[in-house]
């Protein structure tokens, strides 16, 4: 496993793909940090919200990137034809999956690791740096087991690259589309219940809560249980359903 | 079971295809076996169920002596190289073959020393840390060899290795698949077209045809066996050519050649995969 994992980290990174993707979330996180630092109409932002805001973009766009990563894994060898020689070395197909699976995470962790100074610098003035970098890297670091999981699972699943891709996006789109809707819909027992079923939308409401609210990290964990059980669930399907179910797709005939 | 590669009976359904039905043979250690038959014989397939990446739906196996039952252990002993394998376009020859040497379980500096070896071994020795995407077809089939080598297989499938190249890559793949065979002493099943270079590297062939074994046997068995009936053939000094031609004239015989006739493996092919 470690050979994999060694191996997709060095093809990530050192292929330069990780560092396209790191380098554009950077900039992203530049702008928004730009933005809610200097423009008066977001200075309107109370402080804590403007880290609120920024660790929420932080996380989304971190866990977009691990969930991009892993839709590529085996579906990306399949079309390149190099799975066939990949299932034909002894190592196993779990061990397979989670080398990838670790080797997308790790785009999350850098990612991650990126936002950390924009944090420091928007949280430096409130004392809100350690709460901050600590509930970021909980929920991030769940939301990316759980969008990457999803992505290896559909790669492990989809019948070609571009069908892992697109179908891995519009879940995620799904998966956003709460966080747009207006508050009062948001409001009431339904309202309560989609927030809290959908792993992304508890987990920025529990950011919100101990950003921007200062709430205890015990206060609202009950918003955690959703990316938890997500994390978990999709990572065991992913690693222990999934990683059986590899095959090197139709067309398996001479 | 000494042979090593025996298959009893080894179907492979998709539904109610059949794509490979009751495929018996064995493959002696050593010998270069000929996997011929046309597009859609189930060559590919044959191949896969019995390097482990499909499931056989009927029959057993066994190859290098391992059972089909523990298909990781057989993975240990074979190589392969995959029909139209790809390959890593961002690595070189060298990164390439130390991954999957490492695959097998070899230690760092190992893998390192398999890897410049076998890149000699395919005459790729001065490419290797040239990046794979700037590699010719026939460089990649080379480097595709090596990797099947990368764990010193005691059998090695090879699927159509030689598609796609000139003749002059041709002849040096087969030359390099005679190596195997006789410098490792390692078996090989040679999926390919090219007849004529099969009748020269083989020793026996299975012959494939819509799923089922169609023949099996050493080149001039199987040839012999399609070729007999084809012409009838007679000896006769060349000095009495003129003679016999104008005498089997009058006779009313057609000649159809005036060449000794020798029988061909790509007659019993086209003889028993457009027969059956």
């Amino acid at each position: 496993m470690r050979v994999v994992t060694v191996q997709e980290l060095r093809d990530l990174w050192l292929g330069g793909r990780g560092l396209v993707l790191t380098f554009a979330f950077s900039l992203l996180l530049s702008v928004v940090a730009y933005l809610v630092a200097t423009n008066r109409g977001l200075n309107f932002l109370e402080h804590r919200e403007t880290v609120n805001l920024l660790l929420q973009v932080a996380i989304a766009v971190g866990a977009l990137l691990a969930l991009l990563a892993a839709a590529d894994t085996i579906s990306g060898e399949r079309e390149r034809g190099t799975l066939e020689s990949l299932l034909l070395t002894p190592v196993s197909r779990l061990e397979l999956t989670v080398g990838k699976l670790l080797g997308a995470l790790s785009l999350w962790a850098v990612a991650f690791l990126v936002s950390t100074p924009y944090v420091w610098f928007l949280a430096r003035g409130v004392g809100l740096t350690r709460d901050a970098l600590l509930t970021g890297a909980v929920v991030g670091t769940l939301l990316a087991v759980f969008l990457g999981s999803l992505g290896v699972l559909i790669s492990i699943l989809a019948s070609s690259n571009r069908v892992s891709l697109s179908l891995s996006l519009l879940l995620l789109l799904a998966l956003f589309v709460p966080t747009q809707l207006p508050s009062n819909a948001q409001q009431g027992w339904a309202g309560d219940l989609l927030l809290r079923a959908n792993p992304i939308t508890a987990g920025e409401h529990y950011v919100g809560k101990i950003v921007t609210n200062g709430r205890a990290w015990t206060a609202d964990v009950s918003w955690l249980i959703s990316p938890l059980v997500c994390a978990a669930v999709f990572a065991t399907a992913a690693l222990v359903v999934g990683a059986r179910c590899i095959r090197l797709g139709g067309g398996a005939r001479g | 079971m000494s042979a090593a590669v025996e298959a009893r009976g080894v179907e492979k359904r998709y539904g109610s295809l059949v794509a490979v039905a009751d495929l018996s043979f064995a493959a002696e250690p050593g010998e270069i076996l000929g996997v011929l038959g046309p597009n859609g014989a189930g060559k590919t397939t044959a191949i896969r169920v019995l390097t482990t990446i499909l499931d056989p739906s009927r029959g057993s196996f066994a190859v290098a002596g391992v059972p089909h039952t523990r298909p990781a252990e057989i993975r240990r002993r074979i190589g392969v190289l995959p029909e139209s394998a790809g390959y890593p376009e961002h690595q070189t020859g060298e990164e390439y073959l130390r991954y999957h040497a490492r695959l097998y379980g070899r230690s760092r500096a190992d893998a390192q020393a398999a890897a410049g070896v076998l890149l000699d071994e395919v005459g790729l020795g001065d490419r290797g840390s040239t990046l794979i995407s700037t590699y010719s077809r026939g460089m990649r089939q080379r480097l595709g060899i090596a990797r099947a080598l990368v764990n010193e297989p005691q059998v090695v499938f090879l699927d159509e290795p030689t598609l796609g190249l000139d003749p002059a890559g041709q002849r040096q793949m087969l030359t390099t698949v005679r190596r195997i065979a006789g410098e490792r002493g390692a078996t090989v099943l040679l999926s390919t077209h090219l007849l004529a270079e099969v009748e020269e590297t083989c020793s026996r062939v299975l012959i494939l045809n819509r799923g089922r074994v169609a023949a099996e046997g050493t080149v001039a068995e199987v040839a012999a066996r399609a070729a007999a009936p084809r012409a009838a053939r007679l000896r006769i000094s060349a000095a009495d050519e003129e003679r016999a031609r104008l005498a089997l004239a009058e006779a009313d015989v057609t000649v159809l050649g005036a060449e000794l006739e020798t029988a061909r493996l790509s007659d019993a092919f086209l003889a028993m995969t457009e027969a059956a």
